[in-house]
């Protein structure tokens, strides 16, 4: 099982790895859209990127609340408690 | 000697400015009554004797090239614009993603009257208007729907040899404020493979912007400078780590680099 630390910490790997985000930037708070311009073409890739770590795919809808780092943060353990 | 021409000269400013404003006035209502006509008479028509539907985009698409270069003349004829062109042959290479910066109401209407055949986003909202409908699927222009399947649609046109035209603002840039791009005309390209053709676009003194009713009109015609660039090779942006995405950003800030300029030279004087 993984912890909230952990996930956050791949996931901000991840960011910087896909879209280049500084990484000061990505706080649990910080909102995708608005502070780190991810778009939802962004968001495939970032789903996509996430499956080789959770092992199973996200769902779009299950993305579509997603609002923060920190919401990205829950649905991953949710799916890999799951 | 120079009080009677300064005499003459403030009246007939005046009289610039009211003809200026009526020629701008009626250029909207033939714009919108001509819109409408051509939709229920010329577009039929041509839908009408051409029953193979590729034939029928490329006629629809090139009476509306047709009607935008007459609406432009009208509106130069009339005085209230003016406008000079630069590398215009570079838009007629087929297949390419046309991209401008977008500082005015008329920037589409310009660029299409430059290019014979070219397809375009519209508005979803335009695919229900019961004027626009069916001549807005006729061209085969593209609606606006959510970005996966429009960045399909989009690549889909362009692998087929269309030329297609995009503004990456998304919408007219308020003159003075920072130009935001969107990423979608990058990630277009790099879905079809295809270069980016930048126009850029300068308004001086400007006129027809955002948030600007159309009746407050500048001190003298606005002058439209369209400049056609260097075709962006979307092959020479590296997709490193990040693939698709961090390639779509820096085709995008190369974009924003290009437009910039020429957003930057527009001003109200």
């Amino acid at each position: 099982m993984r912890s909230e630390q952990e996930i956050f910490e791949h996931l901000k790997g991840v960011l910087v790895e896909l879209f280049e985000i500084e990484p000061a930037k990505i706080t649990p708070q910080a909102h995708l859209y608005q502070d780190l311009d991810i778009d939802s073409i962004d968001a495939i890739d970032l789903i996509l990127k996430l499956k080789d770590y959770t092992g199973t795919k996200m769902q779009p809808d299950e993305f579509k609340n997603v609002r923060t780092v920190g919401d990205v943060v829950d649905a991953i353990r949710t799916l890999v408690a799951s | 000697m120079t009080l009677p021409s300064l005499a003459v000269a403030a009246p007939r400013s005046r009289v610039d400015h009211l003809w200026r404003l009526f020629g701008t006035g009626l250029s909207f209502v033939c714009f919108g009554l001509g819109g409408v006509l051509i939709s229920l008479t010329l577009f039929p028509l041509i839908r009408l004797f051409s029953w193979n539907r590729e034939r029928c985009r490329r006629r629809i698409q090139r009476a509306m090239h047709h009607t935008f270069r007459l609406f432009v003349w009208l509106m130069t004829r009339l005085g209230v614009i003016s406008w000079e062109v630069h590398g215009r042959e570079r838009l007629l290479q087929p297949g390419q993603l046309v991209v401008a910066n977008h500082p005015t109401l008329i920037d589409v209407v310009l660029i299409i009257a430059l290019m014979p055949e070219v397809d375009c986003i519209v508005k979803q909202a335009l695919f229900r208007n019961p004027f626009l409908r069916w001549p807005v699927a006729w061209a085969g222009y593209i609606p606006n729907r959510e970005s996966g399947a429009l960045i399909d649609d989009c690549a889909r046109a362009l692998r087929a040899g269309r030329s297609l035209l995009v503004f990456p603002e998304g919408t007219r840039t308020i003159p003075g404020q920072p130009m935001a791009l969107k990423r979608g005309a990058a990630q277009i390209a790099l879905a079809a493979g295809c270069p980016l053709r930048p126009v850029g676009i300068t308004c001086r003194p400007l006129m027809l912007t955002k948030y600007e009713p159309w009746y407050r009109i500048p001190p003298r015609p606005g002058h439209w400078r369209l400049e056609v660039g260097e075709a962006l090779p979307v092959a020479d942006v590296g997709a490193g780590a990040g693939g698709q995405a961090l390639a779509a950003r820096r085709l995008t800030q190369q974009l924003a680099a290009q437009f910039s300029p020429y957003a930057q030279a527009c001003s109200w004087v």
